[in-house]
């Protein structure tokens, strides 16, 4: 029995020194291994021109222009922030791709401020529902359990 | 874009590794159990 | 526990539950599936892609919920000497594995019309592709200990270690932003529309059922050639 307990005690101390570890490196890790940013962290740290970046956000409502050449596609990406970014890509964005939804653009920023897309992918949240449409207000309805 | 050759791919491979793996699971444990002879079924 | 340290009694058991199991949870995945796939209703923004859902998510479930269960058998090894924990850690790694890699390739045929990417290295995508490395690593591992007739002990610390992944995979959603997006189903409800939500269960939990029959056919296997073995010891003896 002793020889059991010496055991569990020395395995125990063990992972919660490599738990520790872990978090540890986690959090360090916690802005390097972010998939993009947001408007909000541009505006507070500054992302230099030129460099291959991801930012991600929603796209304002109202926001989608379309060039008279029908690939080229202006939008602007907001946040919980004030901050915005307007975005010009010039190719075929995904189906989710809407006013009001997520959404992640790869590219670079132009010296002016604005972000040049080279891959567009929608993000969608975690809300699964049927399309049921509320006679009162026209919205799609949320039925969801939270 | 239609998405029913995703949906369909999806399931598909799904049903072809999980009845792959409970076929192989299966075959391998009567081969096992027959040379052993721990089933009563054999010899 | 230790009722089960006679491997004899655990065969009395698990043999008539091997095909209770296996019946039951092919079952429940069939009705379930068809449920997702004909009766539940599309998604509001996804559409009809949403129906990969209920083959994605119980994959993801039973990859990570393979490693903890490899993690436990792990912990019975080390401290308690368990007999049957090295056979039960064997028996689940490779099924462990091949829920993780349906997990990702679902997850790919789902991203592709949704988010409009097959693949993306975001925490979540690339903590579960780790899981599919040490579920080899540890194959591999178990493996080569095996071949030199060990105990098993450093497959079940790596099996301990390894289990650190698991919450990284679990909160990389929370910690770091992603592509994927953040949890569905916590402790306090649930975001997923009861239509969608009951196909998604029964197939989780028929395809936990069909995972505990396929984890208990190996074991069985394992049993049966570790017998042989001695047998064949005896005789060289």
């Amino acid at each position: 029995m002793k020889r059991k307990n010496q055991r569990l005690a020395l395995l125990l101390a063990a992972a919660a020194a490599v738990v520790a570890a872990v978090l540890l490196a986690m959090s360090a890790l916690k802005d390097q291994a972010a998939y993009f940013y947001t408007p909000g962290d541009v505006a507070r740290q500054g992302v230099p021109t030129g460099r291959a970046v991801r930012i991600g956000g929603m796209v304002q409502t109202g926001s989608i222009r379309r060039a008279a050449d029908g690939v080229t596609i202006d939008f602007v990406v907001g946040d919980e922030t004030p901050h915005t970014i307007p975005v010009r890509y010039r190719g075929i964005v995904p189906d989710l791709f809407k006013e009001k939804s997520g959404v992640v653009a790869e590219g670079r920023f132009e010296a002016g401020g604005r972000f040049v897309a080279t891959e567009i992918l929608a993000k969608h949240d975690e809300n699964y529902r049927p399309p049921v449409l509320d006679a009162n207000t026209g919205e799609h309805k949320s039925r969801s359990l939270k | 874009m239609s998405h029913w050759p995703f949906i369909a791919g999806a399931y598909a491979v799904t049903l072809v590794a999980t009845v792959g793996l409970v076929v192989a699971s299966y075959a391998a444990m009567r081969r096992a159990e027959r040379e052993a002879g721990t089933r009563r079924d054999s010899r | 526990m230790h009722a089960f340290a006679n491997p004899a009694r655990f065969l009395k058991l698990a043999r008539p539950l091997t095909a209770w199991l296996g019946w039951g949870g092919g079952l429940l995945v069939a009705l379930a599936l068809l449920d997702g796939l004909v009766l539940a209703p599309r998604d509001y923004l996804q559409g009809e892609s949403v129906r990969i859902l209920y083959v994605h998510v119980p994959a993801a479930w039973l990859g990570m919920g393979g490693w903890a269960a490899l993690a436990a058998a792990s912990l019975m090894q080390l401290v308690w000497r368990h007999p049957l924990a090295a056979i039960a850690a064997r028996a689940v790694a490779v099924p462990g594995a091949v829920f993780t890699a349906i997990c990702l390739a679902t997850g790919s045929l789902w991203g592709r019309p949704t988010w409009g990417t097959w693949w993306q290295w975001d925490g979540r995508m690339t903590s579960m592709l780790v899981l599919l490395f040490l579920y080899a690593g540890w194959i591999a591992l178990a493996e080569a200990e095996r071949e030199r007739s060990g105990d098993g002990r450093l497959a079940a610390i790596f099996g301990l270690v390894g289990a650190v992944n698991l919450p990284v995979i679990h909160y990389s959603v929370l910690w770091w932003r992603s592509l994927h997006q953040g949890q569905s189903i916590g402790l306090t409800g649930t975001t997923i529309d009861p239509a969608m939500l009951w196909p998604l269960l029964g197939s989780a939990l028929g395809f936990t059922l069909l995972f505990a029959a396929v984890v208990l056919m190996r074991m069985r296997a394992l049993l049966a050639r570790q017998k042989v073995e001695a047998r064949l010891r005896r005789l060289a003896a």
